[in-house]
């Protein structure tokens, strides 16, 4: 590991004047050397995008100093960043929805010169770069169209296009399942291999363990230092990363008895937005008190199932009932009044209404309601104690309640605003989309606990993930979902991850 | 942290005081270049617009029907609509106020009242095709409101020509009567301004405090939240765009029943066009926000008046005057206009927002 210095950070300070009081970059000095995988480790909020976003000239710095190959540099773009051979992969998708896979790779290039938009020869290098990384990917889909693992795979081929010498992959990995991600494991040790530098962004410290060469923990801001993974234990991160060793541990609730059936699905068909039957025939129900979990590889009809459930997307064929109501096609609105809450697959996009505040993106389901506005007109006081107390409940990091536009929260703290205002009024239905997607342990802890409450109270959880081990925690029972049909469901007592994988592989259904 | 909002205005403010500054010193460039002297003739400008009480009134005068074209463009920017439509919806207006006002006969009192609300109902009403074509049809509105800005052009046209022309004029439509006049309050300013004002606060507390607000804004920031939260999209875009008809109807009536001295629309619509598209620039320059549009119509209103004074007393040739004008909106309109543009880019990126 004592590859050349290929990024250096020293004394990098980033502050938000007018916005935060702190620094939300401290003094930071990181490097990343050839050869290596670093990963940068934090709560959520703790100012790992920022700095990985300040390595790639999308932010400016206040003051401190960024070093390539040792000569000092001022990036004043993203582009000048990857001239510099800097390639970061965002937490958030980049892409133009309504573009394919191939002209979104193809954009990059315009904006170096303009004129030029060679799309045979970006088809043929992509396909040849996805075949050498084996980021399998069709090129001539619509971005828009694409589950989340694929928009990924687009992502890192978009970054890979320019063969940088060190590549920043922000959270990479909570949209993935276990083998996707050893699959994007293996690909990043070959780049390293390859003597390209990595900066690996997570939160699960065994995914560090595994693929990491060094860490460098941050928490509000300042850096707790840099650690050789081998020299370093999974506790001592986690205190570092926390502060005093709360027992991160979790007790699953008694097993609850089921009471009356809240929601029926009967041989339900989807289309997906490009036309193509993406449920095809789903049946299933889920009573009071029970956790429904839905496995399987992201893509396979599982945000369409969610939709039609909600109310988001017409069902072509088949019912859905809720507490023996058909609410089959009813709209969005009358189905969210009944009781059902959805986390979507999609936080930014569809979660939160980013140019609001956090008051106002608090109130989106409830704001007819007579707490939150009389005549029509709204009570702001009300929404600000309400926001307050959910802001505390929840612990979302964020400067205020009514000044600042949500969007400059972090993943994890837009993440958690979600949660508050699909949680606090303990739905009836909970339609959840990797609900836990980019929290930091201690956050997916609460989570998870809050789950438990509402089954103790009777509320039902379809809960639809790609993390086979939130998906095992929480459920009980366990479907597969693949290609639009669920191939099996087990009890969480008989399935194992082994059963369960062959399903999600479509091998030996049951 | 309490001043974080005043921050925020004040930033705004410094922008758009930069700007101001910036198009004065084109302008200058521009005299300089003709041989004329600027400071007179700014002072010509300054003293025409705001040096005394009638000035005043008459700068007021002219940016009455301003603020409200803006605020029909300024409503629906917020829904993410582009409606061009308030030149249309205006003159449906004004000659709703011309048939109220004009040729029917009703007590003091009701009399102006009616052709208001009539007035605003007819603008309404011009905008309900627009909502049509594009919930069910899928058509933008850029080239619904165009069209339908013709279509009121001529209809306007016809009926001052054929159907309610002044019998004593006949190139002009049947003056307002004096009941269905606002009072003058002193040169061609009238009761109808401070009626204005209190209609664009009142849009401003639709806007920002109520529920519908909330849900045009919602709508116009991100459509797909909205249909998660269960907003009926549709339904947005009607009151959305119905709102801003309301506004350009009114504004048609304030030309009629609220303008000295001719009280009523010319067949050349001579006395109503390019309100509404002036009011997008005025809008633009008001942040497309209501209080903002308050203070920025006056101004442009004040470009307008007192730039005629920069023709009579500095002598500055009438075609010069208006590309100074063009220089000083312009260079207003500028920071909103790369606003929106870079909120989108911004937006699409998931770019760093510095919080100004
Ligand atoms: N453009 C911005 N303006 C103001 N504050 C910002 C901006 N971008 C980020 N922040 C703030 O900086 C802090 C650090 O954010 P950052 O996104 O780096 O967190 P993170 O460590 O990546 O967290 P997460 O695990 O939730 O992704 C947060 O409090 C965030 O709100
Ligand atoms: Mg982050």
């Amino acid at each position: 590991m004592s590859g050349e210095v290929l990024v250096e950070a020293r004394g990098v300070v980033k502050s938000f004047p007018g916005v935060w009081e702190h620094l939300i970059l401290d003094h930071i000095n990181f490097d990343v050397r050839a050869g290596e995988v670093h990963a940068l480790l934090g709560e959520n909020g703790a100012g790992k995008t920022v700095l990985a976003n300040i390595l790639s000239g999308f932010y400016t710095l206040t003051s401190g100093q960024i070093y390539v190959r040792g000569k000092p540099v001022h990036f004043k773009s993203p582009f000048d960043a990857i001239k510099n051979g800097i390639g970061m992969v965002h937490q958030e998708f980049t892409l133009v929805p309504s573009l394919t896979v191939v002209e979104n790779i193809a954009l990059m290039l315009r904006k170096h010169n303009p004129l030029s938009y060679p799309l045979k020869e970006v088809r043929e290098r992509t396909l040849e770069l996805s075949e050498r990384y084996g980021l399998k990917i069709e090129p001539d889909r619509l971005v828009e169209h694409l589950s989340l693992g694929e928009k990924q795979r687009v992502e890192i081929l978009k970054v890979l296009y320019w063969e940088p010498d060190v590549l920043i992959l922000d959270e990479p990995t909570s949209v993935l399942t276990i083998d996707e991600a050893r699959e994007l494991f293996k690909i990043l040790r070959r780049m390293a291999e390859e003597g390209k530098g990595v900066v690996f962004i997570t939160h699960r410290i065994e995914e560090i363990m595994a693929v990491a060469d060094r860490v460098t923990v941050l928490r509000l801001g300042r850096k707790m230092g840099t650690f050789k993974v081998s020299e370093v234990g999974k506790d001592e991160l986690l205190r570092l990363m926390i502060g005093e060793m709360e027992p991160v541990r979790y007790e699953r609730g008694r097993s609850v008895e089921w009471g009356r059936v809240v929601l029926e699905v009967r041989d339900l068909h989807v289309l997906s937005d490009d036309g193509r039957e993406a449920v095809k025939g789903v049946s299933f129900e889920i009573h009071e008190g029970e956790i429904l979990g839905i496995a399987g590889v992201s893509g396979n009809g599982q945000r369409e199932l969610a939709e039609a459930i909600t109310g988001l997307r017409k069902a072509s064929r088949g019912r859905i009932r809720l507490m023996g109501l058909d609410i089959t096609n009813k709209p969005a609105g009358e189905i969210a009044k009944l009781g059902v809450r959805h986390i979507p697959e999609e936080r930014r996009r569809m979660g939160v209404v980013e140019p609001m505040c956090l008051a106002e993106n608090m109130i989106i389901r409830e704001y007819k309601e007579k707490t939150f506005s009389t005549a029509g007109v709204i009570k702001s006081k009300v929404i600000t104690e309400h926001s307050k107390r959910l802001v505390e409940r929840f612990k979302i990091l964020t400067p205020d309640i009514w000044d600042t536009e949500v969007r400059i929260l972090s993943g994890g703290n837009i993440q958690r605003l979600i949660l508050a205002r699909e949680l606090w009024k303990g739905p009836k239905l909970l339609v959840a989309f990797h609900p836990t997607y980019g929290l930091d342990l201690k956050a997916v802890t609460h989570t998870h606990q809050h789950f438990m409450e509402l089954r103790q109270k009777g509320a039902a959880i379809l809960l639809i993930s790609e993390d086979l081990e939130e998906i095992f925690l929480l459920s009980d029972r366990i479907a597969v979902m693949l290609d639009g049909r669920i191939v099996g469901t087990l009890g969480a007592r008989e399935a194992t991850p082994e059963k369960i994988g062959h399903m999600m592989a479509g091998v030996g259904a049951s | 942290m309490v001043s974080k909002k005043i921050r925020k205005i004040l930033y705004r403010l410094a922008e758009s005081l930069l700007a101001v500054g910036i198009g004065f010193l084109g302008g200058a460039f521009l005299m300089l270049l003709y041989g004329y002297d600027p400071i007179t003739a700014y002072r010509a400008l300054l003293t025409g617009a705001f040096g005394d009480i009638s000035g005043i009134y008459e700068t007021l005068s002219f940016a009455t029907p301003l603020i409200l074209t803006a605020l029909t463009f300024g409503i629906c920017v917020r829904s993410g609509l582009f409606n061009i439509g308030a030149e249309g919806q205006m003159y449906m207006g004004a000659i709703g106020a011309v048939m109220i006002g004009g040729a029917m006969s009703l007590p003091a009192g009701i009399h102006a009242a009616t052709a208001t609300l009539f007035a605003m109902l007819l603008g309404g009403l011009w905008s309900i095709p627009v909502s049509i074509l594009k919930i069910t049809r899928n058509v933008h509105e850029v080239v619904s409101t165009i069209m339908l800005n013709w279509i009121s052009f001529w209809l306007v046209t016809y009926l001052i020509t054929y159907q309610l022309t002044d019998p004593m004029r006949a190139e002009r439509a049947v003056p307002a009567q004096e009941t269905a006049r606002y009072t003058v309050i002193g040169a061609s300013l009238t009761t109808i301004f401070p009626v204005v004002i209190a209609f664009t606060l009142l849009i401003y507390f639709i806007v920002w405090r109520t529920t519908l607000g909330y849900e045009l804004r919602l709508v116009g920031y991100n459509p797909e939240a909205a249909r998660y939260a269960g907003i009926s999209i549709p339904r947005a875009v009607v009151m959305s765009f119905l709102l801003g008809g309301l506004a350009a109807g009114l504004a048609g009536a304030s030309q009629v029943l609220g303008r000295p001295p001719s009280w009523t629309v010319y067949a050349t619509l001579g006395n109503l066009v390019n309100l509404g598209f002036e009011g997008i620039g005025v809008s633009l320059i008001g942040r497309n926000h209501p209080i903002g549009i308050i203070f920025a119509a006056i101004f442009y209103g004040g470009i307008l008046h007192g730039g005629r004074f920069m023709e009579f007393e500095a002598g500055v040739a009438s075609e010069l005057v208006r590309a100074i004008n063009g220089i000083i909106i312009v260079a207003l309109a500028i920071p909103e206009l790369l606003s929106m543009v870079s909120g989108v880019v911004k937006r699409r990126r998931g770019k760093e927002v510095e919080a100004g």
